[in-house]
């Protein structure tokens, strides 16, 4: 097992965003984390990247226990994230961007300039590669969301958070970034992702876990969830038979 | 066909050596200026440039590069100078003495940055701001005897050697600005102040790069304050510690453009130039008219002089490209 979540649960005064959540996570799989809003999504990744630690329970990484691992740590461990707010660092170029995740993940190249020419191939790979010498701040949203990938995966992750990568895309860039986000599976690289888009979650997930109003309310593969009563009726509705 | 050679614009060339031009100009005014002249008010002017350089520059690799706001430069300008002064009158080489103050500046400084830095928000700026105080009134109250450098000391003075000192403090902390800027740790300080927990989910150990920005800064600026003690033939063991360094330091780099190697090196000169003319014609009332330029620059143009020379640049470039 890759992740290993043992009865996590976090509180923001009494608000108990994510409630005793427990599952676990093969290597070389994609997991799709779905949810309404609010539902604790974002805060299961707070709790996997360490930004806060949880009220209670414990987290495994690689069969070690993280839950008291500082976030840098996590990342030089093999978690990296994207985050659902993009948060490129608009001052620096595009280049140097990536180059942060390629000098201070995993398997560091503390070299500079090889750092850099290894994140140029992260950056052709997300499409970006145009763009690599101008500033962070002046990319669109799309392309931001697409450094935000290349940022991730320069740190050379075993485990990738992508928060809703695909909302704000227009079909045929979903498309894109799923093949993309296939390919980076294909690499070996185990994916959760947070996604509304049901759809295009199930066609790629391996395992579908969801939640609601902080508890993991089913678990299973795509087909099992699809049909499964109480998720149709706290989340998915009847959007997928229709 | 004519559109493309019309948008290949030859400027790329001939701004490869424009920079290290403007840095050869500048270096040989800095030495040749002053002998040809060979005045005491012309050292004394240069003098403070070079010290208001490194000055710009020390408080730039910590606020302008890690984002971190210091109000407390003074006490590493003081200690530098209290330091480098005691360890000198009492018979150390100079320039032994003046590494040993830069050295005690920057461990002060880790040992103020290390709790403050934890926590976040303005502690850090505030907290430098207090600590600075304290330093000067404790200096203040145990060192109240004016400290003059020993006669014999003062029959070999000479301004010459004490601005020479200055302008090689000046080029030393310019090139480790840039060599600070070029390198891989610059990637973390950057991302730091760009996004903080951004570049923690990246792998950027926060602290450690900021204690790294704060103590090259701190190193700076206690050298600074060791080629000042290196100078001044009397004062108070307590002016070093005045806010004012704090606020020189803070003002230079942003006039000059904050986050840049080249700002605290224009800022430096035109804040020196304009505070000597300004504090010559206008004893009274000088540092209100400082005050209100500092903010005005920093109003219309928040990536200071240098603003005005990039988009001057844009603006050719565009003309050139009709
Ligand atoms: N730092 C915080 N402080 C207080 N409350 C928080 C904090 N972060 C999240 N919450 C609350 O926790 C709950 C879960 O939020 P979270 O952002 O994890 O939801 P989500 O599933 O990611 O939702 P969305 O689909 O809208 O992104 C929400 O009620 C939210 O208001
Ligand atoms: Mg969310």
């Amino acid at each position: 097992m890759l992740l290993n979540l043992e009865g996590v649960s976090k509180a923001f005064k009494g608000l108990k965003a994510v409630n005793s959540v427990s599952t676990r996570l093969e290597e070389g799989k994609i997991l799709g984390l779905i949810g309404p809003n609010g539902a604790g999504k974002t805060t299961l990744f707070n709790l996997i990247t360490g930004v806060y630690p949880p009220t209670e329970g414990k987290i495994f990484f690689d069969g070690k226990d993280i839950t008291s691992v500082a976030p840098h740590a996590r990342c030089w461990m093999g978690i990296a994230r994207t985050f659902q707010l993009v948060r490129p660092l608009p001052e620096l170029s595009v280049l140097d961007n990536a180059a942060i995740g390629r000098v201070y993940g995993r398997d560091p190249i503390r070299n500079r300039s090889k750092a850099e020419k290894a994140s140029y191939e992260t950056l052709e790979m997300v499409g970006l590669a145009a763009r690599a010498s101008e500033k962070a701040k002046s990319l669109t949203l799309v392309d931001r969301k697409r450094l935000e990938l290349a940022r991730a995966l320069a740190a050379k992750p075993k485990l990738l958070l992508l928060d809703e990568l695909l909302a704000g895309l227009n079909p045929s860039e979903v498309l894109t970034s799923m093949a993309l986000i296939q390919s980076i599976r294909d690499m070996g690289i185990t994916i959760i992702m947070v996604e509304h888009l049901v759809k295009a979650v199930f066609g790629i997930a391996d395992q579908i876990v969801v939640l609601s109003a902080g508890e993991l309310i089913a678990e299973g593969t795509p087909a099992e969830i699809a049909c499964n009563e109480s998720v149709i009726d706290a989340y998915l509705g009847r959007s997928l038979h229709a | 066909m004519k559109t493309t050679s019309r948008q290949l614009p030859s400027f790329k060339p001939s701004r490869r050596w424009l920079t290290p031009g403007a840095i050869a100009v500048l270096l040989a005014f800095a030495v040749v200026f002053p002998q040809q002249v060979a005045k005491d008010n012309v050292w004394n002017l240069f003098f403070l440039m070079c010290l208001g350089i490194a000055m710009g520059q020390s408080w730039n690799m910590l606020g302008g590069f890690a984002g971190q706001t210091s109000l407390g430069h003074a006490a590493f300008f003081g200690i530098g100078a209290i330091i480098t002064r005691v360890l000198w009158f009492h018979g150390t080489p100079f320039f032994l003495a003046l590494i040993v103050g830069g050295v005690a500046a920057a461990t002060f400084a880790m040992i103020i940055g290390a709790p403050t830095f934890r926590l976040r928000g303005a502690y850090f700026a505030i907290g430098t701001l207090a600590v600075a105080e304290v330093l000067r009134i404790t200096i203040a109250q145990n060192q109240p005897y004016i400290s003059t450098m020993p006669g014999s000391m003062i029959a070999e003075y000479n301004l010459p050697s004490r601005y020479w000192l200055a302008l090689g403090l000046a080029i030393a902390t310019t090139g480790a600005a840039y060599m600070l800027l070029r390198s891989r740790w610059s990637l973390g300080i950057l991302g730091v102040r760009e996004d903080e927990e951004a570049a923690q989910a990246t792998g950027v150990h926060v602290l450690r790069h900021k204690l790294l920005a704060l103590g090259l800064s701190a190193v700076f600026m206690g050298l600074a304050g060791g080629v000042f003690a290196f100078k001044q033939i009397s004062y108070y063991p307590e002016a070093p510690f005045f806010p004012t360094f704090t606020f020189e330091a803070l003002m230079i780099a942003y006039i000059g453009g904050l986050g840049t190697v080249s700002g605290p090196v224009i800022g430096g000169i035109f804040f020196v130039v304009v505070r000597e003319r300004l504090a010559a014609n206008l004893t009274d009332v000088h540092q209100v008219i400082f005050g209100a330029l500092f903010v005005v620059i920093v109003l219309l143009l928040p990536g200071g002089l240098l603003e005005i020379w990039d988009r001057s640049k844009r603006l050719a470039l565009r003309v050139i490209r009709r």
